[in-house]
């Protein structure tokens, strides 16, 4: 190979006053072996002006995640495609007889994994996912012959019947995550959630500039208001609501105010007419229906469990997805038994502050109810399934 | 491995307080060859092999046809290289697609062919190193150099995780050179290597991922028709935001070399200043501009066989670059269009030999390019003919009852850092960022590269993988 010196440092001509295109490239030499690349470095005091950008740099960020934390915010693990990964490979990695938790935010908040722990002496896996129907989840478990554990699903209806899936992609991509993308993930759950408030989607740079008051409104558009920060998580997914949405009312009134967007915005055109709900709902059932019976088949038991839900939040979900087409014919189809909060006295009265997911504190008693009587009903499933298939025979 | 990863990061660590370290020369390039290994296999391991096929392949046949005395020996073996690497690349990258379009071939003469399931992923980088391995071969069979002594040297050349998976395409004899004598980079090295790696990330996670993205995507990914005014702003948007993904991921390549003590070349020399797509393809993606016209258009005929062969070379040169982006007639139609504005300017270059451009017209004939080229790049960024023609015809007025979908937020921001973008380039047009640097006060860059880093940090960024990566 022809040997070329390179001249990075020690160029004759300063590099300032060099003639026209001051540094040649392959675009200047056509047809030619390429010699080593020039690469100058300017003649500037590097050590001092680093030392004074990283103290800058600390400094800003210092004062920014001061702001958060004035704001109530504090470190806690980010809700990643990566850490729910982490926790579904549980169950190809041994755990494949396990409590498991799919759903959406209100199974995330409601369901306290220490305080299940306290009361059955088991701690779930927590695969639930915001905004998410708990379909995708479910069709995923039943693919997977590991899995012959018991299976909790949590129904948000307005979510499980119309097949929306705002994560989705954590339950696509969990098999193909690259090395990198774990090792990034153990990396940042290891050294940088855990101690920085600032680090969380809802505080991105992106997102707190585009939330500014000061944007006009384009004409033509309705800006939709995206779901702010409303919970902490743990490193195994444990997930809270943060208590600002308890203590600060404005606050509360604005994650309201979000959800409320839902029945004052028109609905998307594929959910306009109460048939076009009633289609998709039809569709997701027999999606659900067909889960479930492979899950049957590699052992595992499943119930449906509907989580509390007040105020105007109830009444659009009853509205639009009325009880005796959707969740009344998902039992029916799937014979799987189900857990509706207002159906018992002791659930009944929980008042989430923003109508559709329980305080931390009201969320350990609520699991501290609940927990016994899933536990009973995945213990009579065998006997109530046996004894569904001699009816059927007689 | 991105770059803009956490795990980069503590990799790059490593890699720098290893290659520190008071080995001897031998150990701390296989050092850095078995981290490239290590690099390259982050994204999938099995992936490797097609690496060592390459490297293999060429080492042995550059070998071979360097001792061969008959011509058609020689021919023989640079062949047999160049089937290897195009083959590998022609079964992963464009296997399914040439499946697909024999399909549709047939499917005019009435045969129903329907392709198997194509449930093959590309191995990244592999046009990249593809290019690499191709050139030392190539070289060595048009006498420009001679192999490598060693095969270290000749492995780490293809393999240096700084250039291995998005450039900029190296030569064996800018690299090989550089393995050949020990060096260890200076403190200086280190501290500039460490700016260009600042700068890289910004324009990557805070320019091109944070704001430009997002307008791009909104335009390009929707199924409904969009008005002018967002089309414009998608087009615009996706303009910079390539520009920022791929020119940082090359300065961070330049930068994270130096830091280790090796020089790397530019790939990019401020392109949206360009006046003539001649001048463009002179400064966007220099490497690979300057390997398809040494080892396509120059070997083609180039400019040495009259005006109809000049022509057809160039024009077969940029659809090949084209299709080289990516399996998709899209990319072809995106090179097709570079050549046919080459063309078209080579025509009237030739017809105004004696024009010279006053400050202001050369400035119009630049945004004229700038405009030119942001037509292309509709169809770089749609993923298919309807979606670009959908999005061009809306830049000229069509579809004027469409719902607007971009937020004032996101109008600003593009039109704020493209606009700036290209205020940059015409102001860098004869310079470059070291001799700019030169001028700027300690403070102001103190200053500026702890807000880069501030920025960079806020921004959050979520390792999104450069554009190139799936070329």
């Amino acid at each position: 190979m022809r040997s070329f010196t390179s001249s990075s440092e020690s160029r004759g001509e300063p590099i300032a006053t060099r003639p026209g295109f001051v540094r040649q490239t392959a675009a200047d030499r056509p047809g030619i072996a390429q010699p080593v690349p020039e690469r100058d470095i300017p003649e500037r005091p590097w050590g001092s002006i680093w030392i004074g950008a990283v103290l800058l740099a600390v400094l800003l960020t210092g004062a920014w995640e001061w702001h958060w934390r004035a704001f109530g915010v504090t470190p806690s693990y980010r809700n990643s495609n990566g850490q729910w990964a982490q926790q579904r490979r549980r169950i190809d990695d041994g755990e494949g007889d396990a409590l498991v938790l799919i759903g959406s935010s209100r199974t995330l908040f409601d369901m306290q994994l220490p305080a299940w722990k306290k009361v059955t002496g088991e701690q779930p896996i927590q695969l639930s996912l915001e905004g998410t129907s708990a379909l995708p989840a479910l069709q995923d478990l039943a693919a997977d012959r590991k899995f012959h554990g018991r299976l909790l699903v949590g129904v948000t209806t307005s979510l499980f019947f119309t097949g929306f899936a705002y994560r989705g992609d954590a339950i696509r991509d969990w098999r193909k995550r690259t090395p990198t993308k774990r090792i990034g993930t153990w990396l940042s759950m290891h050294f940088i959630e855990p101690y920085f408030a600032f680090d969380d989607p809802d505080y991105a740079l992106e997102t707190v500039l585009a939330r500014q008051p000061w944007w006009p409104v384009r004409a033509g558009t309705h800006p939709h208001v995206s779901v702010r920060k409303l919970s902490l998580s743990d490193y195994d997914r444990n997930t809270h609501m943060w208590p600002k949405v308890v203590t600060d009312a404005a606050y509360r009134a604005l994650a309201r105010s979000i959800w409320a967007q839902q029945w004052r915005d028109p609905p998307p055109p594929m959910l306009d007419t109460p048939a076009k709900r009633q289609a998709l709902a039809d569709q997701q059932i027999d999606l659900a229906v067909k889960a479930v019976k492979e899950l049957r088949a590699h052992g595992a038991r499943v119930i449906f469990v509907r989580q509390p839900v007040i105020g105007p939040y109830r009444a659009f979900e009853d509205q639009t997805e009325p009880v005796v087409t959707t969740w009344d014919v998902l039992l029916k189809r799937t014979g799987a038994p189900g857990l509706v909060f207002s159906d018992y006295p002791e659930l009944r009265d929980f008042k989430p502050p923003e109508w559709s997911h329980l305080s931390h504190a009201d969320a350990i008693r609520y699991t501290t109810l609940i927990a016994p009587m899933v536990e009973r009903l995945f213990a009579q499933e065998p006997a109530r399934l046996a004894a569904s298939k001699d009816l059927k025979l007689r | 491995m991105v770059f803009n990863s956490l795990a980069f990061l503590a990799f790059f660590a490593l890699v720098l307080g290893l290659h520190a370290m008071p080995f001897n020369w031998r150990t701390r390039k296989i050092n850095l060859l078995v981290a490239s290994y290590l690099f390259y296999m982050a994204w999938n391991p099995p992936f490797v092999i097609l690496l060592w096929i390459s490297t293999v392949v060429d080492w042995f046949a550059a070998q071979q046809l360097v001792h061969a005395e008959r011509k058609a020996s020689r021919r023989a073996w640079m062949l047999l290289s160049v089937v290897a690497n195009l083959g590998m690349l022609g079964y992963f990258k464009y296997g399914h697609f040439l499946l697909q379009n024999f399909s549709d071939v047939v499917s005019v003469y009435g045969v129903h062919y329907v392709p198997p399931k194509w449930g093959i992923v590309l191995p990244v980088g592999i046009s990249f190193y593809t290019f690499a391995t191709l050139s030392y071969t190539l070289d060595v069979y048009l006498r420009r150099a001679l192999p490598a002594r060693k095969f270290l040297d000749y492995a780490l050349f293809v393999t240096f995780f700084p250039h291995l998976v998005a450039g900029p395409i190296m030569r064996p004899t800018e690299l090989v050179p550089q393995f050949e004598q020990e060096r260890r980079a200076t403190r200086r090295q280190l501290q500039f290597g460490l700016v260009l790696v600042l700068l890289g990330l910004f324009q990557k996670v805070v320019l091109a991922d944070t704001f430009l993205s997002k307008a791009a995507e909104a335009v390009y990914d929707t199924r409904h028709a969009v008005g002018a005014l967002d089309a414009w702003i998608g087009t615009l948007a996706f303009s910079g935001q390539i520009f920022c993904d791929f020119a940082g991921y090359s300065t961070i390549a330049i930068g994270v070399a130096m830091c280790l003590g090796f020089a790397m070349p530019d790939n990019f020399r401020f392109p949206y200043a360009a006046v003539g797509f001649s001048d463009f393809w002179r400064r966007w993606h220099i490497t690979l501009s300057s390997w398809l016209r040494d080892y396509l258009y120059i070997p083609l005929g180039g400019n040495r066989h009259g005006r109809a062969r000049t022509y057809l070379a160039l024009m077969g040169t940029m659809l090949l670059g084209g299709l080289w982006h990516g399996a998709n007639w899209t990319f072809v139609a995106w090179g097709g269009l570079h050549g046919l504005y080459l063309s078209i300017e080579r025509s009237l270059r030739g017809r105004f030999a004696g024009y010279r451009p006053g400050p202001m017209a050369l400035f119009a004939l630049g945004m004229l390019t700038w405009m030119l080229v942001n037509v292309t790049w509709v169809f770089f960024r749609a993923k298919t003919f309807d979606k670009a023609w959908q999005v061009l015809t809306a830049m000229f007025g069509a579809h004027a009852g469409a719902k607007p979908i971009l937020s004032t937020m996101l109008i600003a921001a593009t039109l704020s850092i493209v606009a700036g973008i290209v205020a940059a380039h015409w102001w860098m047009r004869r310079r470059t960022l070291e001799s700019v640097l030169l001028r700027v006060p300690a403070v102001a860059l103190s200053m500026g590269m702890g807000l880069m880093a501030f920025l960079i940090v806020i921004a959050q960024g979520n390792g999104n993988a450069f554009i190139y990566f799936q070329f």
